[in-house]
């Protein structure tokens, strides 16, 4: 953050430097949200789409599979009844002869032995007679018996070679059906076999639809025919209705799979098939929880390498944001520092891209404002000693106007009469207030003019015109500002007589070449001027009594058309060989207190018409 | 069963969301690693002993609890561990089983398992579910409604001995065409007897045999029912199956071969003993599966929706030893392709 150093705007109390407001919404959150969605989005989308389609084509591959599933289930039923039916044919190879019925029972006995499913059997011959009857139960019966011509089941046979009766509960339990088969000559009769139907479960258990799925049978009437669980099959009727119910829905959905709620409560996926030679329905049934293991699976993925992918978008969003968001935050405190005036602040940024290039750009603004500002402070030195407006002109033209040349140049000098005795007796807080009242007055008059105050040296008081600002006229200029300079100071005279104080002020100006420029040393560097002139102007102001504004020749010539000037003849000054001609200002004595009242107007005039030739 | 309407559209309407509900616990859990899965496996295992009564009139060793408990062991469950027997035998007295009911009363029994005769002593159960094995018909004996759905507290299996009753005599008579006499030993204390001895009556007159009807109470008037036996000069003997003369097949089994009688029996254990024939369900195989139906019950399904069972498979049993004994060997090897286990 700042250094204690820079905290408080010492030196620049006026900058407003904001304090370090974290913005509402911070670039690095933008930068970190926009890359996190820009690889997160696609992710989901991608994987949402993948396991849509996933799950349309497992939808698609149950269906075939259960239907598959059903159809095998259905062979293998149906290879069963086959089995049987084929075993009966075997009863039908030889024709009746009369009296010929033991070798038929026999026949029949021995598929009793071989099919378990064949409850009873009987034969009946050509004319529709029966001549043999075996059971398991009931006793046998041989020879001639019942005629069964018209029986449904002996019709059947005679017409289709095979005929297969109805599903019906005996005894509202186990389920039964008659199956007749007619030999292939008509001597040889048919055999009519009841069939217990119980004995498919045999085939129906061991049907297994993928690991806990299972197949049953019912037939057209509803009726339920096998199940893994045979209990289901031995309730009878009322136990078939949910079966059949079933059965229906299945066969309304035209072939594709369903889902119904099984036994358990657990939602199973069914498909069915038609057994076509017996009429029969084999439902394939799976629970769903299986049949979509391999898409719930893929779902668990997708979400797995959602949860990765979001946690390395956010990992490389992080990273991203914070390159991107650390060099600006850099400059911004840059910038604060270099605003808080600590130009030698440089920022290092080596990302090797734009932020790097800005960094440089950023660098190479610090060091200009560093070279601006020793400018800049050049100049508030200058306007120690100059107008404002004058340093003005100064910052805004050439800085060469301010190095040493020769130039001619008007000087004003400045002093109070019987300062010293003065300050030997008063207080020093009255001294400096009596001082800064005559700073005051100087200082006003001076920026009034636009004249160049060089300096105050306790009383006395040294003035430059035309330099480094040139005038048109530096002598009327020079003496316009002594007037002015000897009014002000009088009227303070006024009130300091009237404490008891016997000062005055007098004035010298002379004018001539000199060379002009600033002195001075790092920190205090000072305008002046150095010549002949100088310690003219000095010598005069120390011939001048209070009130007096006295001039060389130089500037009594210059100003004879505009101001009254009266020659005071020949002086010797101190410093000099010869004695020199001094001119003093008519009425240029201002002394209000204790003469010349009435002549106090014409400098008033003077100042009036000096701003109009200026 | 319950069918739903619900159905999966073909793809239109979103299926996806349901199917993702239908991920449960179980797949995370098979995500997470399947380890949770073994302990929610093992949760499935009966949480306490449950209690057995095995009622019976039979006497032990007991072929029949031998077959129960090994359907109970194929099942998965130990005993001592998943369950105790309270095992109840009043030999060839049903009457003496009374004192089960008081016990049963007071609770604590999670199955009754009654076998045969001690059935009849059970119908008064109602709270506690009864598996039986019975020979004659439980809608007679009024436990049940109806064979496909029983309604009650009862359940269990029916050996249809009444049906075959005749088919006895019948195989009798076709191994040895000259049988005229047979006698028949009775027990008038077994519930259906007479039903039974009616149609055995009927399939003697319509097959041209006399039946000597030897009817005893109990196990106490066996020894003079042989003695009777001995004097009629039968041609064969029939012996209908019950608890008695199960308890008591060896010493049947040894008088019919001292007499010099073929012999026909119900089951195949009376063959096992030493009888001749035997013709009638696999007694074992039943209570084997009976076990089927008391892991059911265990497991909360209700007797009432279990449908009475009834043998599929009916065994003609052949002792070739007995027969060697006899000396009708020759006679006997015109039944053994009709044999479904023949003892050598």
């Amino acid at each position: 953050m700042r250094s204690p150093g820079l905290e408080p705007n010492a030196r620049h109390p006026d900058r407003i430097t904001s304090p370090a407001i974290r913005p509402r919404r911070s670039l690095f959150l933008k930068y970190f949200f926009t890359l996190f969605v820009a690889v997160v989005a696609p992710l989901i989308l991608g994987s949402v789409g993948e396991a849509w389609f996933g799950y349309r084509d497992q939808r698609l591959n149950l269906n075939e599979l259960l239907q598959a599933e059903a159809r095998s289930a259905a062979d293998r039923i149906q290879t069963f009844i086959d089995g049987i039916r084929d075993q009966i044919g075997w009863v039908v190879q030889f024709a009746w002869i009369e009296g010929e019925d033991e070798p038929h029972k026999i026949d029949a006995e021995r598929l009793l032995q071989q099919v378990p499913a064949v409850v009873s059997i009987t034969l009946v011959d050509q004319t529709g007679t029966e001549r043999v009857f075996v059971s398991r139960l009931g006793l046998n019966r041989i020879g001639r018996g019942a005629n069964m011509a018209q029986d449904q089941a002996v019709l059947g046979a005679r017409a289709n070679q095979v005929w297969y009766g109805p599903v019906l509960y005996r005894r509202n339990s186990e389920p039964y059906m008659v199956i007749a088969v007619a030999g292939s000559r008509a001597a040889d009769g048919i055999a009519i076999a009841d069939i217990n139907l119980k004995l498919i479960w045999d085939v129906i258990a061991a049907i297994k639809i993928g690991n806990t799925g299972h197949a049953f049978v019912v037939d057209d009437s509803g009726r339920l025919i096998a199940h893994p669980d045979i209990s289901q099959v031995l309730r009878g009727e009322p136990g078939s209705v949910a079966f059949n119910r079933l059965k229906s829905m299945l066969a309304a959905a035209n072939g594709s799979a369903v889902i119904t709620t099984g036994n358990a409560g657990k939602p199973m996926v069914a498909a069915s098939v038609r057994a076509a030679n017996v009429g029969w329905t084999v439902i394939a049934q799976q629970p769903v929880s299986e049949a979509f293991a391999s898409i719930r699976a893929a779902l668990w993925r997708a979400l797995a390498l959602i949860l990765i992918g979001a946690l390395l978008a956010a990992l490389l969003a992080y990273w991203l944001a914070h390159r991107m968001s650390g060099p600006i935050r850099q400059l911004e405190e840059g910038a604060q520092r270099i605003g808080a005036g600590k130009f030698d602040h440089r920022i290092t940024i080596s990302s090797g891209d734009e932020l790097e290039q800005l960094a440089i750009r950023f660098n190479e603004m610090a060091e200009e404002l560093t070279i601006s500002k020793e400018k800049s402070e050049r100049i508030n030195r200058l306007k120690r000693f100059l107008a404002p407006q004058v340093a003005e002109l100064v910052e805004q033209s050439d800085e060469r106007m301010l190095e040493g040349q020769r130039r001619e140049v008007a000087a004003i000098f400045g002093d109070l009469r019987d300062f010293t005795a003065f300050s030997a007796r008063a207080a020093p807080d009255v001294i400096m207030a009596l001082l800064s009242e005559y700073y005051e007055a100087i200082g006003a008059v001076v920026t009034r003019h636009e004249a160049t105050l060089t300096g105050f040296g306790g009383d006395g008081v040294m003035v430059l015109v035309n330099a480094p600002v040139v005038r048109t006229n530096p002598a009327l200029s020079a003496i316009r500002v002594a007037i002015d300079m000897q009014a002000a100071v009088q009227s303070l005279v006024v009130g300091w007589r009237a404490k008891g104080h016997a000062i005055g002020f007098g004035i010298g100006i002379a004018m001539g070449p000199a060379i002009v420029g600033t002195v001075g040393y790092e920190g205090r560097i000072d305008y002046t001027a150095i010549g002949n002139v100088i310690n003219l102007a000095s010598r005069l102001c120390g011939s001048a009594s209070d009130g007096e504004i006295l001039v060389d020749e130089v500037v009594a010539e210059g100003v004879k058309d505009n101001i009254p000037i009266e020659p005071l003849g020949v002086r010797l000054l101190k410093g000099y060989d010869r004695p020199q001609q001094i001119f003093a200002v008519a009425g240029g004595d201002l002394r209000q207190s204790h003469s010349q009242e009435g002549e106090a107007c014409p400098p008033v005039a003077a100042v009036a018409d000096d701003k109009q030739g200026s | 069963m319950h069918v739903s309407i619900l159905r999966i559209p073909s793809f239109g309407r979103v299926s996806l969301a349901w199917v993702w509900v239908q991920m449960k616990r179980r797949d995370f859990i098979a995500l997470a690693g399947g380890a949770m899965w073994a302990c929610a496996a093992r949760a499935q295992r009966p949480t306490r002993v449950y209690r057995i009564f095995w009622v019976s009139t039979e006497s032990q060793p007991d072929p029949f609890l031998e077959g129960f408990r090994e359907g109970l062991r194929e099942r998965g469950y130990t005993e001592g561990k998943d369950f105790v027997f309270d095992l109840h035998y009043a030999t060839g007295d049903p009457g003496a089983l009374q004192q089960v009911l008081s016990e049963l009363k007071r609770g604590n029994v999670d199955l009754v398992v009654s076998s045969g005769p001690a059935t009849r002593a059970m119908t008064a159960v109602t709270e506690v579910p009864v598996l039986f094995a019975l020979s004659g018909d439980p809608v007679d004996l009024g436990v049940v409604k109806s064979l496909g759905q029983p309604g009650g507290n009862f359940t269990g299996s029916t050996f249809l001995s009444l049906e075959l009753a005749g088919k006895r005599v019948e195989l009798l008579k076709d191994v040895f065409p000259e049988l005229r006499t047979l006698a028949v030993l009775s027990n008038t204390d077994h519930p259906g007897e007479q039903s039974e001895w009616r149609t055995t009556k009927q399939a003697t007159q319509a097959l041209g045999v006399d039946p000597i009807y030897i009817p005893y109470f109990d196990a106490g008037e066996l020894d003079k029912a042989l003695e009777t036996a001995s004097k009629v000069h039968a041609d064969a003997i029939l012996v209908f199956p019950d608890a008695v003369t199960m308890v008591h097949r060896t010493k049947l089994a040894e008088f019919a071969i001292s007499q010099r009688l073929p012999s026909m029996f119900g089951w195949s254990e009376y063959c096992d003993a030493g009888g001749l024939l035997s013709y009638g369900a696999n007694q074992r195989a039943t209570y084997f599966s009976l076990a089927t139906y008391a892991d059911r019950i265990l497991r909360g399904e209700k007797p009432a929706d279990l449908p009475v069972e009834r043998p599929t498979k009916i065994e003609l049993t052949v002792n070739l030893k007995t027969a060697k004994v006899l000396g009708v060997e020759r006679a006997i090897s015109s039944l053994l392709f009709r044999a479904n286990k023949v003892i050598e």
